[in-house]
């Protein structure tokens, strides 16, 4: 298992967000999270990145407990991630903006960036070489140059996924990467998350979009109400009744 | 040569030393950090270069040096409840440390309390003193101590072509992005592995170093210093070089103090009314241009035109293909074991 979550709750003040969630996910797997608006899909991912810390239970990333670990030392340690809204950084190019998501793989500081050492050119020139992979991949190596605030929405949201690539991880956590998207981006989507997946890297992905989910998916949990209700491959959770509750309510007797 | 009078020249000396104190406020805020500390840490610095040039009897270069590292320890101490802080509140807070600074040097005996410290010595005299004992009075047609004062404004043009270098390359560089990044969205800036309170706390430090040796410098140039000069009134003055000039370019800071520093002189002819031009301009700047006279996509273009800014070499790297081959090898061993 590369992420196993154990009895794992989240509180704020007296309101549970989420209630006992066990699972875990494979290495090399797409594993999917549905479930209605304020299920606490967010919420497990701002736990599993420790921008809160848990209230109860366990995470374990690749062996190591990620319970009180700082955000940017998740990411260290393999855990990058997309944000439901678009969360790019102004006034910078797309090329930059990949290459901030490289900042904790590089090692460049204050003395070596000023006095411009030469392995600072070094790393810097072979770092732009990289990003302009990342922005092969995701099919913005025309907009390098452009800000990254002024592309369009779909272009954005790739952009957003190419930044996080960029931090090398083991695991990446998307959270609605369609939303808003037409068929043809979502389909180029589900194109790319299958690519992410050729390149070794896990991949968790909270979505509205069933069809999406369905086709890309291994196995998937499903949350109602902070609660996990149903787990299983996607014709599992398609027949299984909670879900259909969850989703469409109680047929009155 | 009426240029070359010693006011003049000492109203140049004055507008280096008040660029350094905007770009110590401009650094601190290319990471979304407004502090309003630069006066205090100004005083830090002019105090403890004064003490060490008058009382110790050492080089104004160490006592400058030192200066700007004590003002960096003491923004280092106070970094550490002032870095969890935003907005407004960092504003307030170091607007406060400033005053609690200022109360300080005024009811201490070693700085001479109310009355300040006098009899500095001046970077000029002992350049002066130089041409005089080098017997240099009076090269091409002008006598020593102008040559003192025009060496004295060669140093200080010289600190701050370093300290200008120093932000233009940093800016340029990955820390410069982290910084930009932490601008931006600190939130997502964490999230893309990027050490906030660390960078946060780097740029308060170095903020509050510039602004210490801004204060050093500049109790060597007026030879001498008392605590008003360092008041609410200072804080006020320092921040609108910056916001004049620009707050998201490091030349805004530059250009800022060069307009705020001469604008008052220009406009001596006016006496009384002089205060009422300054604040009108002020008021339509901020209504016409909010982000200050230069802006990033201004300075991008102008480093363009003249050439200083091309696209970025990008070299051929093979890092996802391997990548891509390495999974599909590990596949393809897998699916054998399996056979």
């Amino acid at each position: 298992m590369l992420l196993e979550l154990n009895n794992v709750s989240k509180n704020f003040g007296g309101v549970a967000a989420l209630t006992g969630i066990t699972f875990g996910v494979e290495q090399g797997e797409i594993f999917g999270v549905i479930g209605p608006n304020g299920a606490g899909k967010t919420t497990l991912f701002n736990l599993i990145t420790g921008v809160f810390p848990v209230s109860e239970g366990e995470i374990v990333f690749d062996g190591m407990s990620v319970v009180d670990i700082k955000p940017h030392r998740t990411v260290e340690m393999g855990i990058s991630r997309t944000f439901q809204n678009i969360r790019l950084f102004g006034n910078m190019t797309a090329l930059e903006t990949v290459l901030t998501g490289m900042h904790c793989r590089t090692g460049s500081g204050f003395w070596s960036s000023f006095v411009r050492t030469k392995r600072q050119r070094i790393e810097e020139e072979r770092c732009r070489g990289i990003a302009y992979e990342f922005l092969k991949l995701v099919d913005l190596a025309d907009d390098a140059e452009e800000v990254a605030t002024s592309l369009p929405y779909g272009k954005q949201r790739r952009l957003e996924i190419a930044r996080a690539l960029a931090t090398h991880p083991q695991l990446i956590l998307l959270d609605e990467p369609a939303a808003g998207m037409n068929d043809s981006e979502t389909e180029s989507l589900r194109k790319l998350i299958g690519r992410i997946r050729d390149l070794g890297i896990t991949v968790v992905v909270i979505e509205h979009d069933m069809a999406l989910m369905m086709n890309i998916c291994d196995r998937m949990v499903v949350f109602n109400f902070g609660k996990k209700i149903a787990k299983g491959t996607p014709q599992e959770i398609q027949q299984n009744p909670a879900v259909i509750e969850a989703y469409l309510g109680k047929e009155d007797a | 040569m009426d240029l070359l009078n010693p006011y003049y020249l000492q109203i140049v000396m004055f507008f280096i030393i008040n660029a350094i104190m905007g770009i110590s406020i401009y650094f601190t805020l290319t990471t979304g950090q407004l502090s309003l500390g630069a006066a205090g840490f100004m005083s830090v610095g002019a105090y403890v270069a004064a003490l060490i040039t008058l009382k110790a009897d050492l080089p104004i270069a160490v006592g400058i040096l030192v200066g700007g590292f004590v003002a960096a320890l003491v923004a280092f101490i106070i970094g550490f409840p002032t870095v969890r802080l935003r907005g407004l509140y960092l504003a307030i807070a170091t607007l406060g440390f400033g005053e609690v600074v200022r109360v300080i040097f005024l009811n201490m005996e070693v700085t001479n309390g109310a009355l300040g410290l006098s009899g500095i010595p001046a970077i000029a005299q002992e350049m002066t003193n130089y041409f005089y004992e080098l017997d240099l009075d009076d090269v091409m047609g002008l006598d020593a101590m102008t040559w003192g004062n025009l060496v004295t404004i060669f140093i200080l043009l010289a600190i701050l072509a370093l300290i200008l270098a120093f932000c233009i390359r940093i800016n340029n560089s990955r820390v410069g992005r982290a910084f930009t990044a932490i601008k931006a969205d600190d939130h997502a800036a964490e999230l893309m592995g990027i050490n906030v309170v660390y960078y946060k706390m780097a740029a308060f430090v170095i903020g509050a170093f510039i602004a210490g040796i801004g204060g050093g410098l500049y109790a060597h140039i007026t030879n001498f210093i008392n605590p008003t000069d360092f008041s609410y009134h200072k804080v006020v003055q320092i921040l609108l070089f910056p916001v004049f000039g620009g707050t998201n370019v490091v030349w805004g800071s530059v250009l800022g103090s060069f307009i705020l520093t001469l604008l008052p002189e220009v406009l001596r002819f006016l006496a009384d009314y002089r205060d009422i031009i300054y604040g009108a301009l002020l008021v339509i700047l901020m209504a016409v241009r909010p982000d200050g006279i230069l802006t990033e996509s201004m300075m991008d273009t102008i480093n363009r035109k003249l050439g200083f800014k091309k696209s970025p070499y990008i070299p051929e790297t093979q890092v996802l293909t391997e990548r891509f081959e390495a999974y599909k090898r590990k596949m393809a061993a897998q699916a054998e074991e399996k056979e």
